[in-house]
């Protein structure tokens, strides 16, 4: 029995490698398409498929609070978009964005199991959702059960993204692309403001790494952004924002170093370890830069008109 | 009639907010297998009929994987499947960086834990054995 799980193991090994053989040992680095700006036509072109992808590959704002928890980063509720009032939201515009961006703080707050504030968080996140028409996605009487109960996190995380990624498809596939992106983009603005107020307070490398390594993800944001920029004064000014944001990382480096992934078998499961690395590089003043524009964005995103 | 066609249009709409409600219990039963110090971060819900010829994995997806996260990725299979569900995935350049099937020796490992010390985006590859029929959840979560 254990000689067949060595010759399993070995053969998984050996298809790992030859899967390599080929690949280059230089290193490799991660750049920003050419173009300043994302060419509308480009972003039309964009496939459902593509979109929903996009979509998926947004950082979660759940694998942040994770890291900020790995790291022992004390809960804080100043990090919290708290004076967004969904009474007071007039357009689909604000409605949609916010909705992103108290997604992600709902996120924070359930890795932290911080369920008397998610209570409150969730009346702003139904009154939201309802006023778009997506509350029938939103299961707020299972997440608030959820919330009380300390021992059902996992099933809480299921629900809550679970809810939010309905949403997202739903508004995708019935023509309102326009408020799924937004809503992503909430999430991922959130996200990114949680990451960079965190690390101003308590620097770490693996925090100013993650938040260097959102270059990756900024552009596919641009891209579903990008079609929309002409809609609305609202949009044009939310398009310029994630452009100046994009400046902001242009110099920042991304680089990948070769590596062979190692293999084992643990409980009846097969652990992978990645050899191969991603490195930032981000000077003091880049990541500076950054902190900096995303409080603005965000501050001035949260504004209740 | 139109009071025939009033009644259906009332039930497809509350039948289709009460899908809307309901998470599928498939798929929280998946999640709650993942083990106790897993954390859901997403889930992909495959639906395949029998290939025609077998080649790559059919169902393909992709997901943005983080350095310094250990990622548990958990294949469930539906009782009614003929074969079980495996995943592979690759980098951006297309490298294969792990697989839950062993084609040799016929081997499937429900789970396969990913120490990920490369951020980017990856493309996430789930199939049947032998491309049988099946349906299936591949949840994807973090653990310590």
């Amino acid at each position: 029995m254990a000689m067949k799980g060595n010759i399993t193991l070995l053969t998984i090994l050996f298809i790992l490698c030859f899967s390599c053989r080929n690949s280059s040992t230089k290193e490799t680095e991660f750049v920003f398409p050419e173009a300043d700006s994302i060419p509308q036509s480009e972003a039309e072109k964009l496939s459902p498929e593509a979109i929903e992808d996009i979509s998926r590959n947004i950082s979660s704002p759940v694998e942040i609070a994770n890291l900020l928890q790995m790291l022992e980063v004390p809960f804080s509720s100043q990090y919290l978009a708290s004076s967004i009032d969904a009474n007071k939201e007039n357009t689909t515009f604000d409605k949609a964005l916010k909705l992103g961006i108290l997604g992600a703080d709902l996120g924070y707050l359930n890795m932290y199991e911080k369920t008397g504030s998610s209570l409150d968080l969730l009346s702003s996140i139904r009154k939201l959702a309802e006023d778009i028409r997506v509350g029938q996605f939103f299961d707020f009487e299972m997440i608030k059960r959820l919330s009380q109960n300390r021992s059902s996190l996992d099933s809480l995380l299921y629900i809550s993204i679970d809810s939010y990624e309905q949403i997202d498809s739903y508004l995708r596939t019935n023509g309102r692309g326009q408020l799924s992106a937004l809503m992503i983009i909430g999430v991922w603005i959130e996200g990114q403001y949680l990451a960079t107020q965190v690390v101003d307070k308590y620097p770490d490398k693996i925090l100013s790494d993650r938040i260097g390594e959102q270059k990756i993800i900024l552009n596919d944001l641009l891209l579903l952004i990008t079609p929309f920029c002409n809609n609305s004064p609202e949009f044009s000014s939310l398009c310029k924002d994630l452009y100046a944001l994009k400046d902001n990382y242009r110099d920042i480096r991304i680089i990948y170093t070769q590596g062979e992934p190692v293999a084992s078998e643990k409980e009846g499961g097969l652990v992978i370890t990645q050899t191969e690395t991603s490195i930032v590089e981000m000077s003091e003043a880049q990541l500076k830069g950054l902190i900096e524009i995303t409080s603005e964005i965000r501050n001035r995103l949260i504004l209740n008109d | 009639m139109k009071r025939f066609l009033t009644i259906i249009s009332l039930l497809l709409y509350t039948g289709f907010i009460l899908t809307g409600q309901s998470s599928d219990p498939f798929v929280s039963k998946c999640v709650m297998n993942t083990g106790n110090e897993a954390k859901y971060l997403k889930d992909f819900r495959i639906q395949l009929g029998k290939a025609a010829e077998q080649n790559d994995l059919r169902y393909k997806a992709n997901m943005s994987l983080w350095k310094n996260t250990k990622y548990r990725f958990t294949m469930c299979s539906a009782e009614d499947s003929k074969g079980q569900l495996i995943l592979s995935i690759k980098d951006d350049a297309n490298k294969v960086i792990l697989s839950s099937y062993d084609k040799k020796t016929g081997k499937t490992y429900p789970f396969v834990d990913f120490v990920c010390n490369k951020s980017g985006i990856y493309k996430l590859n789930y199939d049947f054995t032998d491309g049988q029929q099946g349906s299936g959840v591949g949840v994807v979560s973090m653990v310590k």
